[in-house]
């Protein structure tokens, strides 16, 4: 028996050295916050690409999970090395709010001035960062939106705007989903649009200026959100949303466009379901590549975040592969497609839903005052 | 008649000692220590750097109807599990029918080792609205299409909990049962009581203190468990430790997530107390 | 009314193995299928092309698999290494206040660990010990402690007093003792320990979701993380992979413990 256990520790030493060694070639640490197509989309696309094009080089990603927990993450395991000369991640993809916050505490360094992609991005979200100025540390990885899906067989006409959502829901009990604030962005991302809708306050939530007040005026809003819950059926996160339409246990819910694609391609999610924006929209988000202050391998991140900025990829992987509205300004992306593979993008949602309707999540201390709120008087 | 003054295979006090200490230093560094902390740290305003009950005061606003969501669902498991585990090692102490008796020592101890995640996940789809039991309800015509519910909300954490701690506890209680003396069973039965009588007045009063003890264990894991409501109870309101997670996680509030830390110590503290008391006597007792 | 007494045993007993055996099942079921859509009652397609996904060497899963098997040795050797010295003082040695000794053995069981295992991640990052090999391990190691010392007390109590006098009589020094009679006769009992730490750290979730992640994934990390994903059948599998060693302990175990021994194990 001891024999027995001795040899299958040394066989996983050994497989744990070999491995070891196999990885000492550089290797480039990435860590990425965000649900799992996220992650794939290193481990299947970008980090095979990136090592093609410099060999010795290896790329190892991290997932650290969807919302602002998985990118809270990030921001820990950055601080908590704060005191050491170099430091364990050399890329990291984050929300806004968490990046804007990774800024303002010096943990990011400027970078994009450096790289040859970093003109390519001119568009608000590159420069600010719900409110904080993140000009040079940041490129957009891709910009998304939150759509409600729906079942085109059991929904004739979905609702066109939040009070014929309300009016929906209070006659299809339990029809409609989402997952609260918790475990992904698509639920916080109702919740805001939920308050833009029913604030009173929409253009000073989303510009400023930041007002502590405000929040004793949601009230209203927040007791209508609680009633509406009671009329809903919570989803476990982003994933759980897509999973629960998939199974029919629900037939209506916020969700990420390019999650909804993507699992349709996989087979993962019905066909037949579409997607619609109510009035007066939902938001949207990028995702950003920045590098850490004190990075082990400043330059190879550079590199990759050149190449993935780059016109061809933001095409071939962001676009086509995953779905997603490309990082960098549409007019560098859409030359270097087909025609059909970019329509794709907007067979539910048209350019001009999005230019009308897909808005940006409220500023950074609005956003922490509205996930509060939310906390206090509507899931308690 | 050994009248040794220095007996040599016993261990000295001082090798006794010595020989315990690196369990205890491990205990106290990695336990003691963290615990005090959280203890202490349920009290510090993480912001000002001040002491006060602020982070209970936020706990409570926050989460008041979580907190008496745990309580409520903690204790309708224990008592499940208790009449459960009950019904169990009475029939394998009073029961028959050889074959059933078999069976059922077989079929009851599946569980035990099966982590509670893993259990959750086999919950997450089994019980889901359109899951294997909804299913095979409506395949054998027990249930409309239409009425399938799901049952991932909090009949889902506790028939996780349940399902999850029996086989512990009903171990626990039919070896009790197991070691009484027969004598006062087969007294009663002669006087012609049914069996329910005796398990009910004779056999559960004599194992009363082990089924406790298996009770309270329960109840203080059933408190500490985070996969089981994070996996299966995506609704409000959900339990403690959910929240504990997520404020660290989102927030990296530790003052809030110790203040609830604090309160879930509160709910098992009188728990607890019971069960340290009883393995003092058990513990005194000689091995 | 025996027929009737004897249906009535029969439907619970199958109440039973279905509450206990649908769930496995169906957990069975999701590991080899591959498409399952509502409203089908079972897959649509079968396969194993998500077993390739799971143990594919470049693979997360093959990583956290290496991981949780190498924390659960390790944990075992912590453990076995603090505890077998606990046992036998506090099973053969004269401890003063021995029943406080094991008293406090038992207080990780008595407070619900999870705000423990929070504020070790924080102390952790102190030290830099979060998200490391060593962190884990010593997390793990505290979740088994109570387990180990006492069925180590345990097992070296039960040992026969009478043996060790008698080689004692023959001339043997108390280590030479120790060596050839109380260990090997205590050995059945240390297994039994061993296994059962093995077994806690190889489940943990808790501890390692505060302290491992996000650079070590176990399995039981990554079961969750495949689940609220969505992705089932990763899920399924990695379900089924963490079930195979439970389940064979306890197939393993009956054969030496008796429950009412178990029951007398600490509790």
């Amino acid at each position: 028996m001891t024999s027995k256990i001795a040899s299958l520790f040394a066989s996983a030493a050994l497989t744990l050295i070999a491995s070891g060694a196999a990885q000492a070639e550089n290797v480039l640490n990435v860590a990425s916050g965000g649900s799992q197509n996220m992650v794939d989309y290193v481990t299947d696309y970008l980090g095979p690409l990136f090592e093609e094009q410099n060999p010795g080089w290896s790329v190892k990603v991290v997932g650290t999970g969807p919302g602002n927990s998985g990118s809270q993450a990030i921001l820990e395991k950055l601080k908590a090395q704060s005191g050491n000369d170099a430091w364990d991640t050399d890329v990291i993809v984050t929300t806004q709010l968490k990046t804007g916050e990774m800024v303002t505490e010096g943990l990011l360094q400027n970078f994009v001035a450096d790289i040859d992609t970093g003109a390519l991005a001119t568009r608000d979200t590159s420069k600010s960062a719900l409110g904080v100025d993140v000009t040079g540390f940041v490129m957009p990885m891709f910009h998304s939106q939150t759509a409600i899906a729906y079942n085109p067989d059991l929904v004739a006409t979905p609702p066109a705007s939040f009070d014929e959502l309300k009016t929906w829901t209070a006659d299809h009990k339990g029809a409609f989903g989402y997952n609260g604030i918790k475990n992904g962005m698509s639920g916080v991302a109702f919740t805001a649009a939920w308050m833009y809708a029913y604030s009173g306050q929409t253009e000073q939530l989303m510009n400023g200026p930041y007002d502590a007040e405000l929040k004793n005026s949601w009230d209203a809003a927040l007791d209508d959100l609680k009633a509406f819950n009671k009329n809903i059926t919570f989803t476990p996160g982003n994933a759980g949303t897509l999973d629960m339409l998939n199974r029919g246990e629900i037939v209506m819910g916020p969700v990420w466009v390019d999650m909804f694609y993507t699992w349709q391609a996989d087979g993962r999610l019905n066909p037949g379901l579409k997607l619609t924006l109510p009035e007066p929209g939902m938001p949207g988000q990028p995702y950003y590549y920045a590098i850490p202050a004190k990075a082990e391998h400043a330059d190879a991140a550079r590199k990759f975040i050149a190449l993935a900025t780059s016109p061809d990829v933001q095409a071939e992987g962001i676009v086509k592969r995953f779905n997603w509205y490309p990082g960098i300004d549409a007019q560098h992306v859409e030359g270097s497609m087909a025609k059909a593979d970019w329509d794709k993008l907007f067979t539910d949602v048209t350019p001009a839903d999005l230019a009308a309707k897909g808005q940006p999540f409220p500023l950074a201390p609005f956003f922490d005052d509205i996930r509060e709120a939310y906390e206090m008087k509507v899931s308690n | 008649m050994y009248a040794c003054k220095k007996d040599p295979h016993m261990l000295s006090r001082r090798a006794s000692l010595y020989l315990v200490a690196p369990a205890i230093l491990l205990l106290g560094l990695l336990f003691l220590y963290p615990l005090s902390f959280s203890l202490l740290w349920s009290f510090r305003d993480e912001e000002t750097g001040g002491w006060g009950l602020q982070n209970f005061i936020k706990a409570f606003s926050l989460y008041s109807n979580d907190i008496l969501f745990t309580l409520i669902i903690v204790t309708l498991s224990t008592t499940v599990i208790g009449l459960l585990s009950v019904a169990i090692g009475g029939y394998l102490t009073l029961g028959e029918n050889r074959v059933a008796l078999a069976l059922l020592r077989w079929l009851y101890r599946w569980p035990l080792f099966i982590p509670f995640v893993v259990a959750a996940q086999l919950m997450r789809t089994f019980l889901a609205k359109n899951g294997m039991m909804n299913n095979i309800f409506v395949s054998t015509g027990l249930l409309e299409p239409l009425q399938a519910a799901s049952f991932l909300d909090w009949r889902g954490i506790v028939i996780t909990f349940v399902w999850k701690q029996t086989p512990f506890v009903a171990l626990l209680v039919a070896g009790a049962m197991a070691s009484l003396d027969r004598s006062t069973i087969e007294a009663a039965r002669n006087l012609g009581a049914g069996r329910l009588r005796i398990l009910v007045g004779i056999v559960v009063p004599q194992v009363g203190t082990t089924l406790v003890v298996g009770l309270i264990l329960s109840y203080v894991v059933m408190m500490s468990v985070l996969s089981v409501p994070l996996m299966l109870n995506a609704q409000t309101p959900t339990m403690m430790t959910v929240d504990m997670a997520w404020r660290i996680n989102a927030y990296s509030d530790y003052g809030v997530a110790n203040a609830l830390g604090f309160v879930s110590y509160a709910m098992t503290a009188v728990i607890a107390w019971f069960y340290l008391r009883q393995g003092v006597r058990e513990g005194g007792k000689p091995a | 009314m025996n027929l009737l007494r004897t249906c009535l045993t029969g439907a619970l007993l199958a109440l039973l193995a279905f509450a206990i055996f649908g769930p496995i099942t169906n957990m069975l079921v999701w590991s080899v299928a591959e498409t399952w859509y509502y409203p089908a009652k079972l897959p649509q397609s079968y396969g194993f092309s998500f077993w390739e996904r799971v143990f594919r060497p470049q693979g997360n899963a093959m990583e956290s698999l290496v991981n949780s098997v190498v924390i659960a040795v390790l944990t075992v050797i912590a453990s076995l290494a603090v505890a077998i010295p606990a046992g036998l003082a506090l099973g053969r040695g004269s401890l003063p206040w021995r029943s406080l000794f094991l008293l406090i053995f038992l207080l990780p069981q008595a407070f619900p660990s999870i705000a423990v295992h929070m504020n070790i991640a924080r102390i952790f990052y102190g030290f830099g010990l979060n998200g490391t090999f060593l962190g884990v391990v010593l997390v793990h190691t505290i979740q088994g402690l109570v387990f180990s010392v006492w069925i180590a007390t345990a097992a070296f109590s039960a040992v026969d007093r009478e043996l060790e006098e008698a080689a004692a009589n023959m001339g043997a020094s108390p280590f030479t003792v120790f060596r050839s009679v109380t260990l090997p006769l205590a050995l059945p009992g240390l297994m039994a320990s061993a296994i059962f730490v093995f077994l806690i750290s190889l489940d943990e979730f808790t501890g390692t979701f505060f302290v491992g992640v996000p650079d070590i994934t176990t399995m039981p990390l990554l079961l969750f993380t495949a689940s609220m994903e969505g992705n089932y059948q990763i899920a399924s599998i990695t379900a089924l992979i963490l079930l195979v060693p439970s389940v064979g302990f306890m197939l393993f175990i009956e054969r030496f413990l008796k429950s009412d021994v178990l029951a007398k194990v600490g509790s």
